[in-house]
C-alpha cells in the first residue's frame, strides 16, 4: 500500500487526536454493549452479561494501545511522553537548565553570528541566474618585466608573478570579436564615486560601468524601465543613460515610477534614468552591496570618474573586468588556450611590448563571487573567528557534559528502577537522548536569537559609520540549517555521556547498594579529566583574548605624530569636466578661504592624501647633487595647504613652513620629514637643497623646511620618509582634496555652515565622508577592535564556564569525601589544613589544564602573527597573564567548596555514613 | 458443540476484508459475520479485531464512516475500498494456491513418490 496513504492516515490521527481517542472509546463501548445484549438474548442475566462481556473482551487499554500502534502512533506517543518527561526534569532543576541552555545559547549564538559572516565573506554568490557558471578573466605575468604598467584596479604579486583582473578596453574588444569558445564576453568596472545632483541637491554615489550586453549576458531584467542595451554602448557620449539600484530608487525617489525618464547630473553631465534594478542585484563586482548607478562604458570619456580621461582607445591602461559564461561542450582548458592566442596577439599589436618584455597570459577563473575582494582581506580573520567560536562551543559542550555526568550519578537509582520494571535499554537511551536534544534545541533557539543580534554588530567590519552600506544576504536558509545542524550535533555530543551511563547501569547494583559506593571512582576521574580539558580550552581562548586586547591597546597608544583632537575632516571631489586642471586649484583655494571665514573655525587646511586612511601617493624624489639608485627614486608624498602643519599640529623642526607667498607662480618649494632627511641627506642640512621630481616628474624643487615624522597611511606602519608640496604648485590634476578643519564646534552645528560655504561656490558639489579625524583613526583599526571585543567576549565566556566546571567538580569532591574529612578533623587536622587540601587539589587540576592549554596555544597562535601589533604570538607576559588569570579563577571557584570542607562537623560526618 | 479452531496466523486481515466485501459493517458485525459464515467453528479474539481493522484502514484497504446500527445506536461502519478489493483478490489467490500445495503434500500416499 502506498506510503502516501499511510502518511495521510498518520497525519489525520496526529492532528485530530482527541477525536480519535473519543471514537475508539465509542467504538469499543458499542462492541461491549452489543455483545452484552447478545448474551442477554442467549439467557444470561443482565448483571452477569455486562461482566462476562468485559472479561471475554479483555483489557480495553491494551486493545486501544494496539489500535494506536496500528496507526503508527507508538513512536510519536513515546516521543511526546519523553519530551514531557524531559521538560519536567528540566523544570525541576531550573539552575541546571539555565546554566546549560545559557551556555549553549552563547556558544551556538557565537557560531551562528560568525558563520553568517563567513557565509557572506566566503560563500555568498552574485544574485544572478546561475552564478556558478560565471568566468572571470585574469592575467598573469612575471613581476616587473611585464607590459602591464598602468593599472587602475586590483594588482597582486604572488611570489614571482604579478596578476590582476583589469584589462584595456581595446584588448577587451579584440577578445570579444575573436571569441569562439565562450558565450559573448561582457565587461564591467567599479568606477567608484561620482557626484550626483538630483533636483539641485548634491550627493555622491558609487558607480559601475557596464558593457552594452551586460544585462543580457547576466540574465538580469530591470524591475522598472529598461536595462542598458548594446545600442547604448556604441558612440561615446551619445547615449547618456543610467540604471539605478533598488536601494537608491527607494532612498532618493521613494520608489516612484516617475523616476524613469528623469534627468540627473552625474559629474555635472546630464544623464537620463532608464531603469531600476531588481532588489538584491548587486552588480557583477561584489556580492555585498550594490553601486547606486550603472552606466554604459561609452559614457566613460564624458564622466571621467576619479579624474581619469578617456580610456576607451588607450591600449596600455588596464582597468576593466571581463566575464563570460561557458559554451556547452567546450572545456575551460580549450577555451583558455584559444583565448590566450587572441590575447597575446592583441597585446602585441596594441601595447607594442619591447623585445625582451615577457608576455602576460590569460587565466580563466571562478567569477561566481565577482571580484571577491572581501575574501582577500577577511578570509584569515574569519577563519580565526570560526576556530575561536568553535572552541567556545566545545567548551560549552564539555561544561554541560560535566553537569550531566553529575546528574546521571544522582539518577542512577531512578534508571535502575526503570530497568527493573522492564524498560528496554534502547528505550532508556532514547529517553536520555531526548533530554539532551531538548536542551540543545532550547540552546539553539536562544542561540539563533543571540546570533542575529551579534551578527548585526559585525558588518561594521566592511563598512564605515559615515558611509553605511546596506548588506545583502545575512540570515537565510543556510544559516538556519547551520544552527540546526550544530544544535543537534552538540546535543548528541554532550548527550553521549549520560546515555553511556544509562546503558551501563546494572539492574541490581544500584538497588542493593546505598547511593554511596559503586561508580564513584570512575566518575571522579572522568569528571576531573573533563574539567582539566575545560581549563585547557579556556587557556587557549584567554591567551587569544589577551593577545588581541594588547594588540588593540598597542595600536591605541601609537602616537600618530599629529594632533587628531577637534579635527573635522571631509573631502571634496570636483568633476573634471567642469574643473579641468589647473582650474581645480582656484576652486579649492576659494573653498579654503570660505571655510576659514566660518566663525568658530580655528584653522583650515587641505591635503591630497588624508592621514591614516590607507591612502598613499608616491612620486619621484631625486636630490640634484647626490647620486641615487634608480630603484629608489620614488618617495611617499602629499600635496597640502599652507596652514597644514599648524592645523595638524605637526612641528616644523628646521627651516620654514609653507606660506602665502608659495603661490602657483612662485619658485617651487617642498618640506620633507625627518625620516626622509635621515634617509637621503645623512650628515647634510637638507634645507636649501634641491631635488628633481614631485607630482610632475621633471621639475626642480627646493627644500625649505623639515617637519616631524607622522604616521601616513596606517597606524601600524612606522612613519615613512615623506615629502610635502604646496597643492597650489601641483599643476597636474588633483582628483579630490581632503579638508581638515580644527574647531571646537559640534558636528551638528558645523555641518550646515560647511554646506552653505560650499554651495556659495558651487551648488552641485557635495561634502563627502564628513567625520572627525579620531573617527577615521578608529575606523582604521576597526577590525582589530572588533577582534579584541569578540575574543574578549569569548575569553570571559570561557572563564565563566571554567569557573562553573571547577566549582561543580570540587563541590562534588567535597560531598564525596565528607566522611574522610570528618575522620581527619576528628584525628586533629586543623580547618586550615583541610581547606588547603581541597584548594591544592583544585590547583593541581588547574595547573595540568593550563599547562596543556599553553602547549596547544603556542602551536596555534603562531598563525596569528600577522594580525598582532608590537607583540609576538609567544609573548611571555601574555602567557603569564593568562595562566595567572586561570589559576586565580580556579582558586576562586574552589574557595566555597574548600570552606565548606573546613566547616565539616566531625561528629555529623562520621554518623552520616 | 464442536471444538473451535484457532485462527491461523495472518489470516484475520483476509477474513475481515472478505466480511466487509459483503457489505458495509461495523466492528461487532464483522465479528458476527465471520463467526456466522464459519458456522461458529472459528474463535476470533475479540480484542485483536480492532487493531486489525485500524491497521487495514491505515493501509487504505478499508474506509470507515459513522452511521446508525440496527438498534439505532451510533456505530462505525467499515467499507471496502478499491485497493482493499484488489488486496482481497490477490490474498485469496495466494491462499488458494497455498492450500492446494499443502493439501497435495499432506495427501501424498507412500507409493506416489
Amino acid at each position: 500500500m502506498s506510503l502516501f496513504v499511510r502518511l495521510k492516515s498518520w497525519l489525520r490521527a496526529v492532528t485530530f487526536r482527541s477525536r480519535l481517542e473519543r471514537e475508539m472509546d465509542e467504538e469499543l463501548d458499542f462492541h461491549l454493549e452489543s455483545y452484552t445484549l447478545e448474551l442477554i438474548r442467549r439467557g444470561v442475566s443482565p448483571q452477569d452479561a455486562a461482566r462476562r462481556a468485559r472479561i471475554e473482551f479483555g483489557g480495553a487499554t491494551v486493545h486501544k494501545e494496539e489500535m494506536r500502534a496500528s496507526l503508527g502512533l507508538r513512536l510519536w506517543d513515546d516521543l511526546r511522553a519523553d519530551l514531557r518527561y524531559a521538560l519536567r526534569m528540566l523544570a525541576k532543576s531550573p539552575v541546571f537548565t539555565i546554566i546549560a541552555v545559557g551556555s549553549l545559547a552563547l556558544g551556538i549564538g557565537a557560531n551562528t553570528a560568525i558563520f553568517t559572516l563567513a557565509k557572506q565573506v566566503l560563500l555568498d554568490r552574485l544574485t544572478v541566474p546561475h552564478p556558478e557558471q560565471l568566468i572571470l578573466f585574469h592575467w598573469v605575468a612575471p613581476k616587473r618585466t611585464s607590459v602591464v604598467n598602468h593599472v587602475w584596479g586590483d594588482f597582486d604579486v604572488i611570489s614571482d608573478n604579478a596578476t590582476g583582473t583589469s584589462f584595456p578596453y581595446p584588448i577587451y574588444q579584440e577578445l570579444r570579436a575573436h571569441n569562439q569558445v565562450l558565450q559573448d564576453l561582457f565587461a564591467f568596472k567599479g568606477t567608484g564615486r561620482l557626484t550626483v545632483s538630483v533636483d539641485g541637491e548634491a550627493d555622491v554615489v558609487q558607480s559601475e560601468m557596464v558593457s552594452g550586453n551586460y544585462y543580457q549576458e547576466l540574465g538580469i531584467h530591470t524591475a522598472l524601465g529598461r536595462p542598458i542595451l548594446p545600442s547604448d554602448d556604441t558612440v561615446p557620449g551619445n547615449s547618456n543613460v543610467v540604471v539605478i539600484s533598488d536601494g537608491y530608487w527607494t532612498k532618493r525617489f521613494g520608489r516612484s515610477p516617475g523616476a524613469i525618464g528623469k534627468v540627473i547630473l552625474l559629474n555635472s553631465t546630464p544623464f537620463t534614468i532608464i531603469g531600476v534594478n531588481p532588489p538584491h542585484f548587486t552588480g557583477a563586482k561584489n556580492v555585498h552591496a550594490s553601486p547606486e548607478v550603472f552606466v554604459p562604458f561609452s559614457t566613460q570619456p564624458v564622466l571621467r570618474p576619479n579624474g581619469h580621461g578617456s580610456f576607451l582607445d588607450v591600449p596600455d591602461m588596464w582597468w576593466m573586468q571581463i566575464m563570460a559564461r561557458p559554451r556547452p561542450g567546450i572545456s575551460q582548458q580549450t577555451a583558455t588556450a584559444a583565448l590566450n592566442v587572441v590575447f597575446q596577439a592583441a597585446v602585441r599589436s596594441t601595447a607594442k611590448p619591447g623585445k625582451d618584455e615577457a608576455m602576460p597570459h590569460l587565466v580563466l577563473a571562478d567569477g561566481s563571487r565577482g571580484l571577491n575582494e572581501s575574501a582577500r582581506s577577511l578570509t584569515q580573520p574569519v577563519y580565526v573567528l570560526m576556530a575561536l567560536a568553535g572552541l567556545v562551543l566545545l567548551l560549552a559542550c564539555t561544561n554541560i557534559a560535566n553537569l550531566l555526568l553529575a546528574r546521571s550519578a544522582a539518577r542512577q537509582r531512578e534508571i535502575s528502577v526503570r530497568l527493573a520494571l522492564g524498560a528496554g535499554r534502547m528505550r532508556l537511551l532514547r529517553q536520555t537522548l531526548t533530554e539532551s536534544l531538548l536542551l540543545s534545541f532550547l540552546g539553539g533557539l536562544a542561540g539563533l536569537f543571540l546570533g542575529y543580534i551579534g551578527f548585526t554588530a559585525i558588518p561594521r567590519l566592511m563598512s564605515t559609520p559615515w558611509e553605511p552600506l546596506e548588506f545583502n544576504g545575512g540570515f537565510d536558509g543556510r544559516v538556519f540549517a547551520f544552527t540546526a545542524g550544530i544544535s543537534v550535533f552538540t546535543g548528541l555530543l554532550f548527550g553521549l555521556v549520560p546515555a553511556w551511563k544509562a546503558m551501563q547501569t546494572e539492574v541490581n547494583a544500584d538497588l542493593k547498594d546505598g547511593a554511596q559506593t559503586t561508580t564513584h571512582r570512575r566518575k571522579g576521574v572522568s569528571g576531573k579529566a573533563i574539567v582539566a580539558f575545560q581549563i585547557a580550552l579556556s587557556t587557549i581562548l584567554v591567551v587569544g583574548a589577551v593577545l588581541f586586547a594588547r594588540t588593540l591597546a598597542n595600536l591605541d597608544s601609537v602616537n600618530p605624530g599629529f594632533n587628531p583632537d577637534h579635527l573635522v575632516i571631509f573631502s571634496i571631489q570636483q568633476p573634471k569636466s567642469q574643473y579641468p586642471a589647473p582650474q581645480e586649484i582656484a576652486l579649492h583655494h576659494s573653498l579654503e578661504e570660505k571655510f576659514a571665514a566660518i566663525p568658530g573655525v580655528e584653522s583650515v587646511t587641505l591635503s591630497a592624501i588624508g592621514l591614516i586612511a590607507e591612502d598613499i601617493s608616491e612620486d619621484n624624489f631625486v636630490p640634484l647633487d647626490s647620486p641615487q639608485k634608480a630603484s629608489d627614486k620614488a618617495q611617499f608624498d602629499n600635496a597640502v595647504g599652507e596652514q597644514y602643519f599648524a592645523t595638524m599640529g605637526i612641528p616644523i623642526v628646521a627651516g620654514r613652513s609653507f606660506n602665502s607667498h608659495d603661490t602657483e607662480t612662485a619658485p617651487m618649494v617642498a618640506i620633507i620629514n625627518q625620516a626622509l632627511a635621515r634617509k637621503l641627506f645623512p650628515g647634510v642640512n637638507p634645507v636649501g637643497q634641491e631635488f628633481r621630481g614631485g607630482y610632475d616628474e621633471d621639475k626642480v624643487i627646493q627644500i625649505v623646511g623639515i617637519c616631524a615624522n607622522t604616521r601616513y597611511s596606517t597606524l601600524r606602519d612606522d612613519p615613512p620618509p615623506l615629502f610635502y608640496l604646496p597643492y597650489r604648485q601641483v599643476s597636474s590634476y588633483l582628483p579630490s582634496m581632503n579638508y581638515e578643519i580644527r574647531t571646537r564646534m559640534g558636528m551638528a552645528a558645523l555641518m550646515p555652515l560647511l554646506r552653505h560655504a560650499v554651495q556659495s561656490v558651487d551648488k552641485n558639489l557635495p561634502l563627502i565622508d564628513v567625520r572627525t579625524q579620531q573617527q577615521q583613526i578608529d575606523q582604521s583599526i576597526q577590525q582589530e577592535r572588533t577582534f579584541a571585543s569578540l575574543t574578549a567576549g569569548f575569553g570571559s565566556l570561557a572563564l565563566i564556564l571554567a569557573c562553573i566546571g571547577i566549582y561543580g567538580i570540587m563541590a562534588y569532591t567535597v560531598t564525596r569525601r565528607t566522611n574522610e574529612i570528618g575522620i581527619r578533623l576528628a584525628l586533629g587536622a586543623q580547618a586550615g589544613q583541610v581547606m588547603w587540601m581541597i584548594l591544592s587539589e583544585a590547583c593541581w587540576l588547574a595547573v595540568a589544564g593550563v599547562g596543556a592549554g599553553l602547549g596547544v596555544a603556542l602551536l596555534i597562535t603562531k598563525y596569528l602573527r600577522a594580525m598582532l601589533f608590537r607583540l609576538k604570538p609567544d609573548d611571555p607576559f601574555t602567557l603569564l597573564l593568562a595562566s595567572l588569570l586561570l589559576l586565580a579563577v580556579a582558586l576562586l571557584a574552589s574557595f566555597l567548596p574548600a570552606r565548606a570542607a573546613s566547616k565539616v562537623n566531625p561528629i555529623q560526618a562520621l554518623r552520616h555514613e | 458443540m464442536n471444538k473451535q479452531l484457532d485462527l491461523l496466523q495472518g489470516t484475520l486481515d483476509m477474513l475481515i476484508l472478505k466480511a466487509v466485501s459483503l457489505g458495509p459493517q461495523h466492528g461487532y458485525g464483522v465479528l458476527l459475520r465471520i463467526q456466522q459464515i464459519s458456522g461458529d467453528q472459528l474463535e476470533i479474539q475479540q480484542g485483536s479485531l480492532y487493531p486489525a481493522l485500524y491497521r487495514l484502514e491505515h493501509q487504505g484497504a478499508i474506509t470507515s464512516e459513522w452511521g446508525e446500527s440496527e438498534n439505532n445506536r451510533r456505530a462505525k461502519f467499515y467499507r471496502l475500498t478499491a485497493a482493499g478489493r484488489a488486496q482481497l483478490r490477490t490474498e485469496t489467490g495466494k491462499w488458494n494456491r497455498m492450500t492446494e500445495v499443502i493439501a497435495g503434500i499432506l495427501n501424498t500416499a507412500p507409493g506416489e513418490i
